[in-house]
């Protein structure tokens, strides 16, 4: 499969996941997005120093990965862009930051020690977010949207952007094998013709996206997808599970969870 | 006049680059009419359909779908009656799975959930295909999309259904499937081929056109068995009959002496 094949099965994949009946899956959409936010922004809050502190936070995204059964290789399969990415971001910490702490009287460079929260940090918001889609359908993530009273216009414009990515990225694919089956000898696609290709693109990626908007007109489409406006209902499971971990975040973020933790073996 | 019809009056269709698709088009089409819309590549026949459902509105005449004629404001009436079938089955799927298609329609048109898991059922069984319900649309075969797309319109449960090219790339099983879910249809459709042996199949009445103009219209099976209107307008007999033609008419047909000398026009 060529490399814009493997991306288009990747999306395939994650609609797939999502669509999964785990126990994770059928949690309130608007439940996991409310989470997934307040987790990143407590994460985000954490001193940059705090890295013993930080690292409790660990446990939503391996609470998740077990609830929803996901690979957790398959995940980092996944995020390998991304992840270098964000553990690249606090490199020079140690460069610019040469103070140094005491951690449980351990003598510890305070730009290593940021470098490390902001690492920690990146991952774990990543992580989240990937578990987020990953759990949720972009459908139901588009009903969480409305229901924060988010404007129907931009939920849309998200919601047909997703679905137009798979067009545009099979457009790509069909014009690029097209091509290197004329130019076997060639490494990629010849400077020269970038123009025409993405032309070509262009007019036929319009030409998709128009046929499918009218696939939608001619089936009653007004603007608005019916499918947000399909009720999910708020259980009481739903209810428990956000204060259970709005309330460990809490905790995590105001006591020392770890420090205790860690005193009852030291 | 029946309750559900088709008029078409004296329509005619430019792009607004001027190039003329449509002259002067007429046609009437009653409940239980089974049409077969047939011509060359480029004569107009997508064309003539799409205006039928309002696709392109900037046409000359009158289209009137049961009474209502297509124009702005009257668009989601004519829409939720005619069901349009697209020639790529990729441009008409659009969700993750086959249900979640199926069910676009309904949910659109503001079905309790009941009813719309109802409606998916019932097409996904006309159309015999309860097996790919949850199936995702990225992974089906081009037959399994095709009869996708029809349930996708069934569930609608139009008056009328229009067709563009809906043989095209099925085997011989899914064809004679498609064919089957065709001839249990029992309202007024229209089916726009090339495939002439399924027009024969599922059509009684056949509309010829060439170069945007309706050139005949009438019983398909006369249609389709006059091999020189139809080379004249740059279609062949279907396969089924050109064994019997062959033995009544002796003649061979002028083109097919220079057939492979690339001078053929």
């Amino acid at each position: 499969m060529s490399k814009i094949g493997n991306v288009i099965h990747e999306i395939h994949q994650m609609d797939t996941l999502a669509a999964r009946d785990q126990w994770v899956n059928r949690i309130h959409p608007l439940v996991k997005f409310v989470l997934t936010v307040g987790y990143i922004m407590t994460v985000v809050s954490f001193s940059k120093y705090n890295v013993i502190g930080l690292a409790g936070m660990v446990v939503y995204p391996v609470a998740l990965f077990l609830l929803s059964e996901l690979s957790f290789w398959d995940s980092l399969r996944r995020l390998r862009l991304v992840l270098p990415l964000v553990c690249f971001v606090g490199i020079l910490n140690p460069f610019f930051d040469r103070n140094v702490v005491l951690i449980g009287g351990i003598r510890m460079s305070a730009g290593v020690l940021s470098m490390l929260t902001l690492i920690m940090k990146g991952v774990f918001s990543v992580l989240a977010s990937y578990l987020l889609i990953a759990t949720t359908s972009v459908e139901k993530l588009c009903y969480a949207f409305r229901l924060l009273h988010i404007p129907k216009a931009m939920v849309t414009q998200f919601m047909l952007t997703y679905r137009y990515i798979t067009v545009l990225l099979g457009e790509v694919n069909r014009i690029t094998q097209a091509y290197s089956l004329r130019a076997p000898n060639q490494k990629g696609v010849h400077f020269k013709v970038w123009g025409s290709l993405a032309g070509q693109l262009l007019l036929r990626s319009m030409d998709r996206a128009d046929d499918v908007y009218e696939s939608m007109l001619l089936r009653g489409y007004q603007g608005d997808y019916r499918y947000m406006q399909e009720r999910i209902a708020m259980r009481w499971q739903d209810v428990v599970y956000l204060a259970v971990w709005a309330g460990l975040f809490a905790l995590f973020r105001l006591c020392p969870v770890m420090l205790v933790i860690g005193g009852l073996f030291i | 006049m029946s309750h559900i019809h088709i008029d078409v009056e004296k329509i005619s269709f430019a792009y607004e680059s001027g190039r003329t698709i449509l002259t002067d088009v007429s046609f009437h089409a009653a409940e239980n009419d089974s049409i077969g819309l047939i011509g060359a590549n480029g004569v107009g026949k997508s064309t003539l359909l799409k205006l039928l459902v309002g696709l392109n509105l900037n046409y000359e005449g009158s289209i009137r779908v049961m009474d209502i004629p297509v124009e702005k404001q009257t668009l989601s009436q004519v829409r939720s009656r005619i069901g349009y079938v697209f020639q790529d089955s990729d441009s008409q799927l659009f969700m993750t799975t086959a249900y979640e298609d199926i069910a676009f329609a309904p949910r659109n048109y503001g079905l309790p959930e009941d009813e719309v898991k109802k409606r998916v059922e019932q097409a996904l069984h006309l159309t015999g295909i309860e097996y790919l319900r949850d199936k995702q649309i990225y992974k089906m075969s081009g037959g399994e999309k095709k009869l996708v797309s029809i349930a996708t319109i069934l569930s609608m449960t139009p008056d009328i259904i229009l067709m563009d090219e809906p043989s095209i790339a099925l085997d011989p099983r899914n064809r004679r499937n498609l064919i089957r879910i065709l001839n249990s249809f029992e309202h007024l459709k229209i089916i726009a081929s090339h495939d002439l042996d399924m027009i024969l199949d599922t059509c009684k009445r056949t509309i010829l056109m060439s170069d945007g103009k309706i050139i005949r219209d009438g019983a398909t099976k006369e249609i389709l068995s006059d091999r020189k209107l139809l080379e004249d307008n740059g279609l062949e007999l279907p396969l089924c009959m050109q064994g019997i033609a062959d033995k009544q008419v002796k003649e061979k047909p002028a083109y097919i002496g220079r057939r492979g000398t690339g001078t053929e026009e």
